[in-house]
């Protein structure tokens, strides 16, 4: 059969090389790096992205230097003590425990936690967005009826229920458990637009080219849907951050010796703590809002980046 | 129409049946019995052995869970370990509570939203959308449990305007209607507020986007070159559009309320049915635990519920499924 | 023996109504029609939007489900996925798709695109893959840099090429090519069908034909079939079609294919109305009593028209002596 494009095709063998390398010359850069270099041209978005990536960095890193279990021992000598001063430069809570070092401990967990979320819930989502998507009919039927029945359940509730049930859990059991209950929104928004995606002829084509179902999901449709993953998984990286410090602030997130930035918010319950003693949980406040803040505003971003992009590629 | 809602209806019923089993299922799989330690710390375990046999809870699961729905439907939800008294009553003194603040919130977030939305999508671009678009953008991605916090610590504590604890307070409980009217109302005002500045988001956007949309529309650029002024295009023409699309977020937010209503409640000390929660789980105490999940899943499924009705009246398509 | 021989074919919808959701009735997009693609011929398949054609297409190659009726292919009846898989019917019969920008993948280059059928079908070694790649965008006449660019940066035209290269990619020998040119301009289209053609020639390539614009398949097509509310309402030659028309319905799209000739713009214009007049008066004598086409009937040995025996023979003679 090769034979017959040899004869009626001028290009042969030879050409190949120097061929290649002219196509080469004139290949058009791909989508991720045009929203990259969109992405670039946003001074404060880099700026945001930079203050992420190193405060990230650093609580992994600083964690690791300290010693949680002698962290969280009580000492009577630094009760409450004022922030600022050259030992506790942060304070000290109500058992003498720095401040400071609990942040950075806390912050490890808490953003463990919210990334190990995110990875497991939005992978989850979006194969099961796509594969509803993709496979009209009983598949889709089945899967949204699951789908309803997980929005009926009240998350919060559900989730406190399991994590007294299980005995010994630590952040991976956790972790496990919130992702149960977080991957319907990302699954929601995949699936209405692999359902719009899967009516192009493009996919039709793909099936006459004898590619399978599974490789039609994922490296056809899903790359054309990348844009939107990405978005998506950087909000719900913000609101992830949200969960396990707000179930911690309740008293069923992680252990109360693991600290982690919901427990240190949790000291304003108590109403002396919250006036008298604000070094105590008011820190560990900020330093959610300004993480949640940074990484919806280069999500917000990405969003645009990711528009321009599609822009430019409609545009012909 | 009807048959749409009828139908829609009979898919809640196994959703019901199902959301019923987990929720048995779960509260037996929690740890420790209800008798244990509750009655007498020096109980003979003989005794409590016997109460575990009268009270059926070494029959088969299957069993008890039938039992558990006959009683059910006869209004009996069993007794509170910790309160010693009927589950049904226990709720439902504190089921008022969460249900006004709810109510309030929500109304305070249609007040707030709809001016701000109709008023974002109109100055598009200019001054005032900025302004709203970056407060919409804060309120998204804070943790409520967070803005709940630094809310009590700021107008609560610093200010001292609001009350930081309880529905009522001590002096008015004893007192007239009005007072107690008043009381509570204080009491919900900042819990109230706060939860509505925290729901506005959908309804802010999905108006703005509405009423950018509507500016191009052809109905619109027809009234308003038969010379309809622009304030009454926004009122009877867009605004009216919208309408029952953001009505029906009404429902869905129910989900969002009663989620939120455990953090609220927390936060403020506030007797509701959250608060209930949180301080049976650590009490262990199953029966009021059970109820409470589930009185939470089926207020929800009706919520949902309702959002669909009402948008399937609102947009024919939905409705054949 | 044809190389595609379609019997019977029925594509139903269910119309599902009521509480329970029941099956209450169905749309018939394609309700019993038979013909024969012969190897190396293009077939023209003729009708408005909505009378199935398209659909046709699709069952032919495997992307919709057929309600009943077959398709057989080498004497396999590729209606049955499980045959389609053991004869990898797909490396023989490929699709060209109307809509040139929907139907390639906007995030894949090109070289991605118009191998994919190879990668699935053939296994070549990676320059035998380039290689052949750059031989079918040379026979579409694309250079060498369009290797390495996404779909939206060509023209229409220059898109449909690359649809075109992509469906002939694994040397098949039916391709259904569903109104190929109708989103394309006037002189583009010229352009792709006389790829079309020369690939045909040069590689032996039957078409299955599809289109609304007689014009087009008069151009392309030895053997047409004009398709009227999901049945076939006359087969024939081209010669036949164009001029012995024996059904009202073909006669009808003949007489919308515009007139370039103003000077018998008058005249064009009457007959287009004699046309319509019989249509209204005589519609019962075309449709039986619930507006359905009737079965063919053989008329001559390559002509067929969906009328009763009677009336058919009646008008063939008619028509045979006006001809005459």
């Amino acid at each position: 059969m090769a034979e017959n494009f040899e004869q009626h095709s001028d290009v042969s063998a030879a050409d190949l090389a120097r061929l290649t390398q002219e196509a080469q010359a004139e290949a058009t850069p791909s989508t991720a790096k045009i929203i990259w270099s969109e992405f670039k041209a946003d001074k404060p978005a880099m700026a945001a992205l930079f203050i992420i990536v190193g405060f990230i960095l650093f609580v992994m890193i600083g964690a690791l230097f300290i010693n949680t279990p002698k962290m969280m021992e009580t000492n009577i000598m630094g009760y409450f003590n004022q922030p600022f001063t050259p030992e506790y430069w942060l304070g000290a809570d109500s058992g003498g425990r720095s401040v400071a070092k609990q942040l950075i401990v806390g912050s490890r967990n808490s953003i463990g936690i919210a990334i190990g979320l995110t990875v497991i819930s939005s992978t989850f989502g979006i194969c099961w967005g796509l594969i509803s998507g993709y496979f009209n009919g009983y598949i889709d039927w089945g899967m949204q009826r699951v789908y309803d029945f997980m929005m009926m359940l009240p998350m919060t509730m559900m989730i406190i229920v399991l994590v007294t049930i299980i005995p010994h859990y630590n952040s991976v059991t956790l972790t496990l458990i919130f992702s149960i209950f977080y991957w319907e929104g990302t699954s929601r928004l995949i699936r209405s637009r692999t359902l719009a995606e899967s009516e192009k002829d493009y996919v039709s084509a793909s099936r006459t080219s004898g590619t399978n179902h599974w490789k039609i999901i994922f490296r056809e449709i899903m790359p054309n849907i990348s844009s939107l993953i990405i978005v998506d998984c950087t909000l719900s990286f913000a609101e992830n951050i949200g969960v396990e410090t707000g179930l911690s602030y309740l008293g069923f997130g992680l252990p109360s010796q693991t600290p982690s930035l919901g427990t240190m918010i949790a000291n304003a319950n108590d109403p002396n703590n919250i006036t008298q003693y604000w070094w105590t949980w008011l820190p560990a406040a900020l330093e959610i809002i300004i993480l949640c803040l940074s990484i919806s505003y280069v999500g917000q971003v990405l969003r645009r980046a990711a528009d321009a992009s599609q822009r430019q590629g409609a545009a012909d | 129409m009807w048959k749409t809602i009828l139908r829609r209806f009979l898919i809640m019923i196994p959703e019901v049946i199902i959301l019923s089993i987990l929720v048995f299922l779960l509260a037996k799989a929690m740890p420790g019995d209800p008798f244990t330690g509750s009655i007498n710390p020096k109980a003979d375990p003989q005794q409590i052995h016997h109460l575990m046999k009268i009270n059926g809870l070494y029959d088969p699961w299957y069993q008890q869970y039938w039992q558990w729905v006959v009683h059910l439907f006869h209004g009996n939800l069993g007794n509170s370990y910790q309160y010693q008294e009927p589950v049904t009553r226990l709720i439902a003194g504190r089921a008022g509570n969460t249900l006004w603040l709810a109510l309030f919130t929500m109304i305070l977030t249609y007040a707030f939203a709809l001016p701000m939305g109709v008023f974002a999508g109109r100055h598009e671009g200019k001054l005032p959308d900025t302004i709203i678009r970056v407060y919409t953008y804060v309120t998204y991605c804070i943790p409520f449990f967070v803005i709940l916090v630094i809310g009590i610590w700021i107008f609560g504590y610093v200010f001292g305007w609001f009350p930081t604890t309880g529905s009522i307070s001590a002096e008015a409980s004893g007192s007239g209607w009005l007072q107690t009217i008043g009381s509570r109302f204080y009491h919900i005002l900042l819990p109230g507020i706060l939860g509505a500045l925290f729901g506005t988001v959908n309804i802010v956007q999905y108006l703005r986007s509405e009423v950018i949309d509507a500016k191009g529309s052809d109905y619109v650029r027809t009234a308003r070159s038969k010379g309809v002024p622009s304030k009454d295009i926004y009122r009877h023409h867009i605004f009216r559009n919208s309408l029952l699309p953001i009505a029906a977020f009404a429902g869905y937010s129910i989900t969002g309320l009663l989620n939120g209503s455990i953090f609220t409640e927390t936060v403020f000390s506030y007797p509701g049915m959250g608060l209930l929660f949180v301080n049976s789980i650590s009490y262990r105490d199953y029966t009021v635990i059970t109820a409470l999940v589930l009185i939470y899943g089926i207020l929800n499924l009706i919520g949902t519920l309702l959002s669909d009705i009402i948008l399937s009246i609102v947009d024919p398509r939905i409705r054949i499924e | 023996m044809s190389l595609v021989e379609i019997k019977d074919l029925k594509v139903h919808y269910p119309i599902r109504t009521g509480f329970w959701n029941r099956i209450t009735d169905s749309v018939r997009a394609v309700d019993g029609i038979t013909f024969n693609i012969e190897a190396g011929e293009t077939y023209g398949l003729v009708g408005e939007s909505g009378s199935g054609k398209s659909t046709t297409g699709k069952s032919v190659v495997g992307l919709e489900k057929v309600t009943s009726g077959s398709i057989m292919y080498k004497g396999v009846d590729i209606t049955k996925k499980a045959n389609r898989t053991k004869l990898d019917y797909n490396q023989d019969v490929q699709m060209i798709f109307q809509d040139s920008l929907s139907s390639l993948n906007p995030r894949k280059r090109i070289e991605d695109i118009i191998a994919e059928p190879l990668r699935n079908f053939e296994h070549l070694s990676k320059d035998d893959e380039k290689l052949r790649v750059l031989q079918l965008l040379d026979i579409v006449g694309l250079d060498a840099d369009a290797l390495y660019k996404y779909p939206h940066q060509f023209s229409g035209g220059q898109r449909q090429r690359i649809g075109v290269a992509r469906a002939v990619a694994t040397n098949p020998k039916l391709i259904i090519a569903d109104e190929p040119v109708s989103a394309l301009d006037l002189s583009v289209q010229a352009q792709v069908l006389n790829f079309m053609k020369k690939i045909q020639r040069e590689f032996g390539i039957s078409y299955l034909f599809i289109s609304h614009d007689l014009g087009v398949v008069r151009h392309m097509c030895n053997n047409i079939a004009i398709m009227n509310r999901g049945r076939l309402v006359e087969i024939g030659t081209r010669e036949d079609i164009y001029n012995h028309p024996l059904h009202i319905y073909t006669k009808r799209l003949l007489a919308a294919i515009p007139e370039t000739n103003v000077n018998q713009r008058a005249a064009h214009r009457a007959s287009r109305l004699a046309v319509e007049k019989i249509y209204q008066e005589q519609q019962s004598k075309y449709y039986d009593e619930n507006g359905e086409a009737f079965p063919l009937i053989q008329v001559s040995p390559t002509h067929a028209v969906a009328l009763p025996e009677n009336i058919a023979k009646q008008l063939a003679s008619q028509e045979g002596e006006v001809q005459a």
